[in-house]
């Protein structure tokens, strides 16, 4: 084991900061509407023209192939920087669909689809989840039928984030008539703009609008949109999901150790104080969470359901955080604000991409061996 | 930069794991009797602190400890492998040999009023201990044994040395809290290990969620507590300047993590749990003693690593 920084890894993290420092926007994009997205694709934009975007992508497909450790670098000094989240409406392009065509798409597919997004051309969502298919994924209805070389898609998917902009979508249904559970899927990519899809936008708690219900209605797909192979979707599914729990993940995960410092730095809470002694349990678990991001990525080995560690240690501490800094408002937390926001944002770290329960279940029976729920 | 254990931290490792499951069954500590370290002498343990600027390597000792507290060492083995470090440190040369090849056994304790409690002490003539937030060590006269409360490790009650020197405290904190994560993990498996045999309303109580989910939280716990841990330990090995930070977060997370995997061990463990014949309350009552050892780290009055830049310009 070694983190000592070598004078490289000095050079490159001053050169983010520098660069960060002078060209991160000063100022909270829009949380919703067309504001929202040019904002995020003009971020994208700027990061493209000056060689920082796709630093986890291959330079074959125009990445910056960074290590992990750079990346740990660099998404710490985003952090510091207080540079925009990268969970904005461009972040299922780059974190979800693109690699999952790098991975798995085909040549066609990647040469198309891979520089749109990186330059924020085209902004993807995710179609995932449906009203009955949650948790249990596995139990999506979403209809695909092969009529020649194209499928017929009917159904309904729902959550899905940023619907509302996106240009494509990366769609999971059942191909295979018949099939059960986890067989006979697969993942599309679903052009939003088709005829038959109808997106009815969802509010959240904090009032904003980034998810939505997505209605099709006989919407015909080429079966060219299939990746991964034609009823292997699941395999490609838990691909994508793989990726979600690496870089973009990893800048979250960092940046809570920063909005931990801003939280304590605003609070001055007298030494000795109960406030002081939470703050400080704070600061402990926000290190912990740290070293345990750095140990995700510079760990060989493990199980592949480790990130559930991290991933439900970050959602659950940054729920904390967020509570106390609401609760740190007093009278004016009944008033709108950034912090407030934040606060009832911070309610879907338990939900979005697997519930707490889901991912105590996966360690629980993953890693630890306890035995299989049995199901339906 | 990575965080893989080397061929030969891995060795040495499975050897000490090797001779701990060999030589330290728990069921050693319902005897009463002072612990027998001869064959953690021969092992080397603690002289590793002396091997010079190559072989010292802080790292590879504290996961170590952290073996040890999984099996519930006596917190001696603390002591000895840092007080031979501070005489060694000293130029005392001869002592620290003499440390190191059990010749002078040294007591781990924590001053209270007048006195100090030793851990695990029939005779001992040396002493690490805790002073409020300063760490002590030197010469200590043999005292009366004092009963534990619930039982185990015998503790002996010695009027504390005056003038006794002061010690750094980072590499005992590494080291303490190196055990506690050990203890954190010994809960965690007898845990799951019951919850996979232990069989209610005809199936094993771990495929119950309420049990599943205070494993997984165990788990989170241990999880965070040795990544912190190597953090902490390269840090200090490397001299880094937030070597202090990451040892103060390491010695608040360790010892709750550790008193809060033994509280879900017993209760996974129903009536037998509470029971003397089951280890869990073993587990506890170490983790206790650990807590008492550590020094209280004042977290937030040292810079955090990762602090917001100031971009007013
Ligand atoms: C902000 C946000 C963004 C999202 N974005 C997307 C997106 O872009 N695309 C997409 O496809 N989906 C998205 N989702 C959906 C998300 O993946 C689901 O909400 C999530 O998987 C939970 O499913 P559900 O909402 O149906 O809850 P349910 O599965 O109905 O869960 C309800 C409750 O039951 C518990 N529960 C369910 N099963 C079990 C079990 N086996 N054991 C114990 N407890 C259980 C859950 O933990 C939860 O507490 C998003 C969700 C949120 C909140």
């Amino acid at each position: 084991m070694d983190l000592t920084p070598s004078p490289d890894d000095h050079r490159f993290r001053q050169r983010a900061r520098d660069w960060l420092g002078a060209n991160a926007p000063r100022h909270r994009a829009p949380a919703g509407g067309a504001g929202a997205r040019q904002a995020a694709t003009a971020w994208l934009a700027r990061c493209h023209a000056a060689g920082w975007s796709g630093l986890a992508w291959p330079r074959d497909w125009g990445g910056q192939g960074l290590s992990a450790d750079r990346l740990l670098i660099w998404y710490e000094e985003y952090a510091r920087t207080g540079a925009p989240s990268p969970l904005d409406c461009t972040f299922v392009g780059l974190h979800h669909a693109g690699p999952t065509l790098i991975a798995l798409g085909s040549e066609a597919q990647k040469a198309f689809h891979l520089p749109r997004i990186l330059q924020g051309q085209s902004i993807w969502c995710q179609g995932f989840s449906e009203p009955g298919a949650g948790s249990d994924l596995a139990s999506l209805r979403t209809s695909g039928r092969v009529e020649g070389d194209i499928l017929v898609v009917n159904g309904q998917k729902i959550w899905s984030s940023y619907a509302e902009d996106a240009d494509y979508q990366e769609l999971l249904i059942r191909t295979e008539p018949g099939s059960a559970r986890h067989r006979g899927l697969s993942w599309v990519i679903c052009d939003m703009r088709a005829p038959g899809i109808t997106v009815r936008p969802i509010a959240n708690m904090a009032g904003e609008t980034h998810f939505a219900e997505v209605f099709y209605d006989d919407v015909r797909i080429p079966l060219s949109n299939v990746v991964g192979g034609l009823h292997n979707g699941w395999a490609t599914a838990m691909t994508t999901l793989g990726f979600e729990r690496k870089t973009a993940a990893m800048a979250l995960q960092l940046d809570l150790s920063v909005r931990v410092e801003r939280l304590i730095a605003e609070a001055g809470a007298a030494p000795g104080s109960a406030l002081a002694e939470t703050l400080a349990d704070l600061r402990a678990e926000a290190a912990g969470l740290r070293a345990m991001t750095w140990r995700s990525v510079l760990r060989e080995g493990g199980t592949p359901f480790d990130g559930s560690l991290v991933r439900l240690t970050f959602a659950e501490l940054a729920q904390r955080v967020h509570r106390l800094a609401a609760e740190l408002l007093g009278p004016e937390s009944l008033l709108q604000g950034p912090v407030m926001t934040d606060y009832f944002e911070s309610y879907s770290e338990t939900i979005a991409g697997g519930t707490a329960e889901i991912q105590r279940n996966i360690i629980a029976e993953r890693i630890l061996g306890l035995p299989r729920e049995g199901r339906a | 930069m990575n965080l893989d254990l080397s061929d030969e931290q891995s060795q040495i490792l499975d050897a000490a794991e090797a001779l701990l499951q060999a030589e330290y069954p728990l069921s050693r500590l319902r005897s009463g009797a002072a612990e027998d370290l001869t064959r953690l002498v021969e092992f080397g343990l603690f002289g590793l602190g002396l091997a010079g600027e190559d072989g010292s390597d802080l790292l590879t000792e504290a996961l170590l400890h952290a073996r040890l507290g999984r099996h519930l060492l006596t917190p001696s083995t603390l002591a000895a492998a840092v007080a031979a470090r501070l005489a060694a440190q000293a130029g005392d040369d001869a002592l620290a040999s003499r440390i190191a090849d059990g010749a002078l056994p040294v007591s781990a304790g924590v001053a209270t009023g007048g006195d100090l409690l030793l851990c695990d002490a029939p005779g001992a003539t040396m002493a690490v201990w805790r002073e409020g937030d300063t760490l002590r060590w030197g010469p200590c006269d043999s005292g009366a044994a004092a009963p534990p409360a619930g039982g185990g490790l015998p503790l002996t009650r010695t009027p504390r040395p005056a003038g006794a020197a002061t010690a750094p405290s980072a590499p005992w904190q590494l080291l303490v809290a190196a055990q506690l994560l050990g203890t954190a993990e010994a809960a965690l498996d007898l845990s799951v290990a019951y919850a996979r045999t232990r069989e209610q309303f005809g199936r094993p109580i771990g495929a119950f969620q309420a049990i599943k989910h205070h494993c997984a939280d165990m788990a989170l716990g241990v999880a965070m507590v040795s990544a912190q841990l190597d953090f902490a330990a390269l840090a200090l090995e490397a001299g880094q300047e937030d070597a202090d930070f990451q040892i103060a977060a390491l010695a608040r997370l360790a010892p709750r993590i550790a008193l809060r995997n033994a509280r879900m061990a017993i209760q996974i463990h129903g009536g037998i749990g509470f029971s003397d014949e089951a280890d869990a309350h073993l587990i506890l009552k170490q983790a206790h003693r650990l807590g008492q050892l550590l020094l209280p780290a004042d977290l937030m009055a040292l810079d955090a690593p990762l602090t917001p830049l100031n971009r007013s310009s």
